[in-house]
């Protein structure tokens, strides 16, 4: 079985942003980058599928395929995606990564993939930098195969898959499907596991293949982005000092002022 | 008059033979024991523990004569003093015995053992098993009698205290038969200098010669048994502490106290990383366990075991024991229990009080990499998302790298190394005083007082990264090598002459673990370069009297000894210090280290509380302590014991800083 596993190098949320000179995409200095927070559930799964399909003689030696697409530096989540157990990475080399929107993306996924016979592609649910939560949709339809999001659940036998979809409000839907077939994966899928020593060097030696997305065949940009800005600044929270007697009666005049709780 | 006996009286000459022979027996049972297990522990792995070997040696004899650990531990330690002192008068008695009776008399015709010296011979022997008798007692008293807390008792206790009141009881019982026959009556004079044989003589006086003498031989041949039945089962009880704990002072650590291994991870032929198996521990480790006597000094004082966690420093060494002896591959972190090897706050306050030198540190240490290492585990997911923290954002918290120096903005006594010229002194703030807040008023102190010295002040902001200590000590060896490599190459950029931290857990990592890769810059404590200020005069504290009790953290105090120089700063600045019950090399951990500072607490009951607990019972308003952990610990344990009006956790530097 052949499973390809689409991962994302993403700013860490916590570090400070600042809007660059272009204005449509944030200045990279001083940023910690780490693996996108839904690509981690991605590739753990496809690394359980592995070790789920191994020593099953029926099927033929599964092997995971991690891609990431960006500058030099994604390297780095290819390798943690190797340690934690991906067979061989591909780092689609792209310096125009700030400006691709969903439709770039999956097609440049789609022209590696289209003829290696993958049997599944794993993605996060969305990205924690652009959020657009398509790109593993559109790969799917664009490769032609079945595709299941906003995944929670995942169980596969032999070519049939049973899934667990979240739904709004914490209801869960349950359905089921055939590879070839895309899943974007959700938090509460499963626990990304730590990768062990042994493990982390294996992956230096593991297979990291580059290929420069200029050499891809893309299709054309449908988004441009037209402006990156911060959030307007609202009201912060109020945080009540004192005596216990002060704070009540400081929290009864504001909801009389501000507020229609209390006339 | 003579003052003299005759040895091998009433057994005679012929017994020489037979008591050779068994003698011999026993000699190769105690030799074959001891052989038999030193194949288990030549199973494990190799260290070298024999440099300086001369010094080792001094330094064991003089700890084992001088029974220098033991009887630090009140009554219990000083009646084995007591009892190992007559133990070798009664040992170096016989040995006299020997020379005489089978080297000098036989082949030069000397005796030695006539007159007064004979007379000193008798007293000193008859009082030495006397003395042996009393401690026995007690000790027995302690154990099956008044049965401390904590105390396990084994069959070979019972066998071992039975063995020797039975050698030494048959001992004094040989003695007042001859006496009895030979002495009593005839050679008063000599008689006295045998007093315990005298008042046993005593009772046998009115039995005929003849029935003296059968008894006496066989109770001679009973007292010889039982002392060979001590030799030969020495190896295969805990008497083998006789050897083996003696000899664990021959191997003790003499590297700076407290250093770790640090383990080559670019090694590829390396297979495994820390220890799963027994025989994945050094040669030494697994000796350890045989050198441990049960005496629970260490369990008493462990701040885990005390609050209910399911770890005994103790029990972890008896169970890597057991599991070494039992099987060589079997797992050691499932006989010791995760749980136990999790909860271990690395305080070392059971390594120090330990009189057999067992190091326990390194063994937790050695399960927790295997765990970490090789299998990716840890105490609990909020662990997984520090290490993830540390691996990206370089602090425990996750915050964003690029504002770890905004704490210092506005100071203007501070700044960048990036951006300025040489600086008296680069403080490495640390995670905490980085990002914390409450620790930030530490940092922001330490520097108002710095500034009051007219000292400047260069700091590494974005470029200072987690020391590293709390994923080291919690097994990720990997990734705390990855932050001191960064660190290092970031300060030895700037060449500095001195490196002050506020956390002793940085200080501990940047002076000793940072050796081993290549880091050789001076480190300092703020404690004791403030000390050093205000001895030099060049800081000036404006004293102002109050009520403290001073909490020593364990990698300042029982880590690195700096136990003065806190509190002669706390003096400085006008406090009243009421040591807690458990303070200096006894103070009781906060329960932050060991990389707990990542872990909830989970188990038993909470530690800081314990801590604030003893705090607040001194009766001081404030607890001061040198140590970020150790501050985040207290200010929670206040709020959680509702001690908040009894107690308000506090930092040196915030004290000093109030009064320049």
């Amino acid at each position: 079985m052949e499973i390809l596993v689409c991962v994302k190098q993403v700013p860490d949320m916590e570090s400070k942003f600042n809007i660059d000179t272009s204005g449509t995409w944030y200045d990279e200095t001083d940023l910690a980058y780490r693996m996108n927070e839904y690509d981690e559930f991605a590739v753990e799964q496809a690394v359980l599928v592995k070790e789920k399909l191994r020593g099953d003689t029926s099927v033929a030696d599964t092997s995971v395929t991690v891609l990431s697409i960006g500058p030099e530096r994604v390297k780095d989540v290819i390798k943690k995606a190797l340690s934690m157990g991906c067979d061989r990475g591909v780092h689609i080399k792209d310096e125009q990564y700030q400006a691709r929107d969903p439709m770039e993306n999956a097609s440049i996924i789609a022209s590696f993939a289209k003829d290696k016979g993958f049997d599944l592609i794993f993605t996060g649910l969305q990205s924690q930098d652009r959020g657009s939560a398509q790109t593993g949709i559109i790969v799917a339809r664009v490769l032609e195969m079945r595709c299941v999001t906003t995944v929670v659940g995942f169980e596969l036998e032999n070519d049939v898959i049973t899934a667990k979809r979240e739904l709004d409000g914490g209801l869960k839907a349950g359905f089921r499907t055939r590879t070839p077939a895309v899943i974007t994966c959700q938090m509460g899928l499963n626990k990304p596991r730590y990768p062990t020593l042994p493990n982390i060097i294996k992956a230096k030696k593991k297979e990291l293949t580059t290929i420069e997305a200029d050499t891809m065949a893309t299709a054309e940009r449908m988004v441009e982005t037209d402006a990156l800005f911060h959030p307007e600044k609202k009201g912060a929270g109020l945080v009540l000092e004192g005596e216990i007697n002060d704070q009540a009666d400081k929290l009864i005049s504001i909801l009389r002022e501000k507020t229609g709780v209390i006339k | 008059m003579k003052f003299t006996r005759e040895i091998y009286w009433n057994v005679g000459a012929d017994v020489l033979a037979p008591m050779y022979f068994i003698a011999l027996l026993s000699t190769l049972a105690l030799i074959y024991g001891f052989y038999a297990r030193s194949k288990v522990y030549r199973r494990g792995k190799p260290l070298y523990r024999f440099d300086d070997i001369a010094t080792r040696i001094a330094g064991a004899l003089v700890k084992t004569l001088g029974q220098v650990k033991v009887i630090g531990g009140g009554a219990p330690g000083l009646a084995h003093g007591i009892f190992f002192w007559s133990f070798i008068l009664l040992f170096c008695g016989t040995t006299l015995v020997f020379v005489q009776a089978d080297i000098t008399d036989p082949l030069f015709g000397y005796r030695f053992l006539k007159g007064g010296f004979y007379k000193l011979f008798s007293l000193t022997l008859d009082i030495a098993g006397l003395a042996a008798i009393i401690m026995m007692l007690g000790l027995f008293a302690r154990r099956y009698i008044v049965r401390p807390k904590g105390l396990e008792s084994a069959f070979d206790d019972l066998f071992i205290h039975a063995l020797f009141f039975a050698i030494l009881v048959t001992g004094f019982i040989v003695e007042g038969l001859r006496m009895a026959a030979t002495e009593i009556g005839q050679n008063m004079e000599l008689a006295y200098f045998s007093p315990v044989g005298l008042m046993t003589g005593l009772m046998f006086t009115g039995l005929e010669k003849e029935t003296i003498e059968s008894f006496h031989k066989l109770m001679w041949w009973i007292h010889f048994a039982f002392s060979t039945l001590f030799i030969a089962s020495i190896p295969y009880t805990k008497l083998r502490h006789m050897f083996t704990t003696s000899f664990n002072y021959v191997l003790e650590d003499r590297r700076p106290k407290g250093s770790l291994e640090t383990q080559d991870l670019e090694d590829e032929s390396a297979e495994t990383f820390g220890a799963a198996k027994a025989g994945e521990l050094s040669w030494k480790d697994i000796f350890d366990t045989d050198a441990c006597t049960r005496c629970k000094r260490c369990q008493d004082v462990c701040p885990a075991y005390s609050t209910g966690k399911p770890l005994s420093p103790m029990k972890l060494i008896e169970r890597i024991g057991d599991t070494a002896f039992g099987d060589i591959e079997g797992s050691i972190t499932t006989s010791v229990g995760k749980d136990a090897i999790w909860a271990c706050t690395m305080c070392r306050a059971c390594q120090d009080t330990c009189p057999a030198s067992i190091e326990h540190v390194a063994k937790v240490l050695e399960m927790r990499r295997s765990m970490a290492l090789m299998e990716g585990e840890f105490p609990g997911d909020e662990v997984v998302t520090a290490m993830d923290n540390i691996e990206v954002n370089a602090n425990p918290f996750g915050l964003a790298p690029a504002a770890r120096g905004d704490w210092a903005d506005g100071l203007d006594n501070v700044g960048s190394l990036k951006e300025l010229d040489k600086t008296d002194i680069v403080y490495f703030a640390g995670c905490y005083a980085s990002y914390d807040q409450r620790n930030k008023k530490v940092a922001t102190s330490l520097m108002k007082i710095f500034k009051a010295a007219g000292i400047s002040v260069g700091i590494l902001g974005a470029q200072e990264k987690c020391c590293g200590d709390p994923a080291r000590r919690i097994g990720n060896e990997y990734l705390y090598q990855q932050m001191a490599g960064e660190n290092i190459d970031a300060i030895k950029s700037y060449d500095p002459h001195t490196v002050v931290t506020s956390c002793p857990h940085c200080y501990n990592t940047l002076e000793k673990d940072y050796r081993d890769l290549g880091f050789d810059v001076k480190v300092e404590h703020y404690t004791v370069f403030l000390d050093r200020l205000v001895k030099d005069k060049k800081l000036e504290i404006l004293a102002e009297e109050f009520d403290v009790t001073y909490h020593d953290s364990c990698f300042l105090g029982r880590y690195n000894g700096v136990y003065n120089q806190p509190r002669e700063l706390i003096k400085a600045a006008g406090g009243r210090i009421v040591e807690m019950r458990r303070a200096m090399e006894n103070s009781f951990c906060c329960g932050a280290g060991g990389g707990r500072i990542l872990a909830e607490e989970k188990l038993g009951t909470r530690i800081n509380i314990a801590r604030a607990t003893m705090a607040a019972e001194t009766g001081a308003g404030s607890l001061v302590s040198n140590c970020p952990f150790c501050l985040t610990m207290f200010e929670d344990g206040v709020k959680t014991a509702e001690l908040e009006e009894k107690l308000t956790p506090k930092d040196i530097a915030e004290i000093i800083a109030d009064r320049l």
